[in-house]
């Protein structure tokens, strides 16, 4: 239409040529579109949707939705009817948007990005609307995204686990004795060795986090003991600084806990050296475990800096530092703690602190005891 | 003491292996890949393989399925020594009988060799320094 022409109002059109219109605007969406009736019957499909399914629109219409469009978990399991994001919408009144894999007519699957809508009439859901596109390439840069951190860590690794190990045999006398300048020189290069190592675990598992490839394996954790163990390889940093350190587990014993031992170590790692780190000479760190009705709750308690309260809601966000922290110890990055939150979360745990400044700060833990939307292996960490 | 078989690729670390376990008084073989450790097994039994994942010619996994650790050696132990934490393939070494995972380069020599006494004990220690 040229732009001197005025265009037609569309209430100006009669029922006819408003019909068409919304025809045209349905099938000229970019991405697959799907309407439903309020039962879940098929009423309206775009072509690019019988494109991306396989199918045409004869086999189409007048189908049932959950029935004919088959979706299916990563494992090539249907997803339950409950769990369709069109039931959701149905049954909450609420658009859902989500991640998917849906099967095409051929038998393959294909990773969708979903958004469901249900269309309210005078309050009432008389239909549904949902809109997806193929997200395969993306997916597959994930993959390839998640592959090259892997690789390169490893690559990254490799070296310094050779400094590392050589630098160990010397300072332990396996090549003759040293002295005790020389075994100093080599502390200082397995020092930086280990921050080195630090700082490509931070990277490789917030990276991980971040896209969503973090590998949960839960066993049944002996957490009494994973504490322990945390608490005694961070003994000599503290008693280098004259901090105590102290586990508080009560005095009943504690049963183990559904989680990932390693991912769980890394968190109780972090907030321990932290508590470490930002506690000056003769302070002490606890770390306390309780046994709650639903939860485990790790409390780590330091006598430290505190946190501002200006700087309290960015505590958890990348490379935030809070400015007394930076003034006083310049070797932290600023990630730990938004590493520390992302594995919670993926050990669908929950993290919070309270904290005044120049008293001392608290960052509490929990983990589920029970942890029913995963599988576990009922195998015991001993 | 114990019969140990390294595969590692990388020279300098198998080398450096080899010295520590054998001060220990262990018998160590030494192999630079998966492919390399199936030939030595024909003459070597060994009660532990201390075992990289990511090598060439044949890996840390490949190695594990034709080995068949599962179902034909029962009795030898599997210390997976790789850099790659967290990954899906050390969960995968896991589901093919490997009995441990350590972190190379968080692991020093003297807690590596106390690892894979406790491995060969049944026992859990921690093998970070």
């Amino acid at each position: 239409m040229p732009p001197s022409e005025p265009r037609t109002p569309i209430a100006s059109l009669n029922l006819e040529e408003q019909r068409v219109l919304a025809e045209a605007l349905f099938t000229s969406i970019g991405d697959g579109a799907i309407a439903t009736d309020e039962f879940g019957k098929i009423t309206r499909i775009n072509p690019t949707a019988l494109q991306l399914l396989g199918y045409n629109e004869r086999e189409m219409i007048g189908a049932w939705f959950p029935k004919k469009i088959v979706s299916v978990h990563e494992n090539n399991q249907a997803v339950s009817l409950i769990d369709r994001p069109i039931t959701r919408a149905f049954l909450t009144g609420k658009t859902i948007a989500e991640k998917a894999y849906y099967r095409r007519k051929n038998g393959q699957t294909m990773p969708v990005s979903i958004t469901v809508s249900p269309i309210m009439l005078q309050g009432k859901p008389v239909g549904a609307i949902e809109v997806f596109r193929d997200i395969t390439i993306e997916y597959e840069i994930d993959r390839m995204k998640s592959d090259f951190i892997s690789l390169a860590s490893h690559q990254l690794r490799t070296p310094l686990s050779s400094i590392k190990t050589y630098s160990h045999m010397l300072m332990d006398g396996y090549m003759g004795e040293v002295t005790p300048a020389q075994r100093k020189s080599l502390r200082t290069i397995v020092g930086a060795a280990n921050r080195m190592n630090e700082l490509i675990s931070t990277l490789l598992n917030i990276t991980r986090i971040e896209s969503g490839n973090v590998t949960v394996t839960r066993k049944a954790v002996n957490v009494a003991r994973l504490a322990e163990e945390v608490i005694k390889e961070h003994s000599l940093a503290a008693s280098d600084k004259e901090i105590s350190v102290e586990l508080k587990t009560g005095s009943k014993p504690l049963p183990s806990v559904p989680t990932d031992p390693l991912l769980f170590k890394e968190v109780l790692n972090n907030l321990v050296s932290n508590g470490i780190k930002y506690t000056p000479q003769n302070g002490s760190v606890t770390l306390t475990i309780q046994n709650r009705r639903y939860d485990m709750q790790f409390t780590v308690t330091d006598s430290g800096m505190g946190i501002p309260k200006y700087s309290q809601e960015q505590i958890f966000t990348k490379f935030f530092r809070a400015h007394n922290v930076v003034k006083q110890e310049t070797s932290g990055t600023g990630l730990g703690l938004y590493l520390v939150k992302g594995l919670v979360d993926a050990l669908e745990g929950k993290i919070w602190f309270e904290s005044t400044e120049g008293k001392g700060t608290s960052f509490f833990v929990t983990l589920p005891k029970n942890i029913e939307s995963q599988q576990q292996t009922a195998q015991e960490e001993d | 003491m114990a019969n140990i078989l390294v595969v590692e690729d990388d020279k300098d670390l198998n080398n450096a292996y080899k010295i520590i376990l054998e001060s220990e008084n262990h018998t160590v073989v030494s192999a630079f890949n998966g492919k390399e450790a199936l030939k030595a097994l024909g003459e070597f039994t060994p009660d532990l393989i201390l075992l990289d994942l990511l090598m060439p010619i044949m890996g840390g996994l490949e190695f594990l399925q034709h080995y068949d650790l599962i179902n034909k050696h029962p009795n030898v132990k599997v210390l997976i020594f790789t850099n790659m934490e967290n990954s899906p393939e050390v969960t995968e070494a896991y589901n093919l009988g490997a009995d441990r995972c350590i972190i190379k380069s968080w692991t020093a020599p003297q807690n590596l060799a106390r690892v894979i006494t406790d491995t060969l004990e049944n026992r859990t220690v921690s093998a970070k320094s």
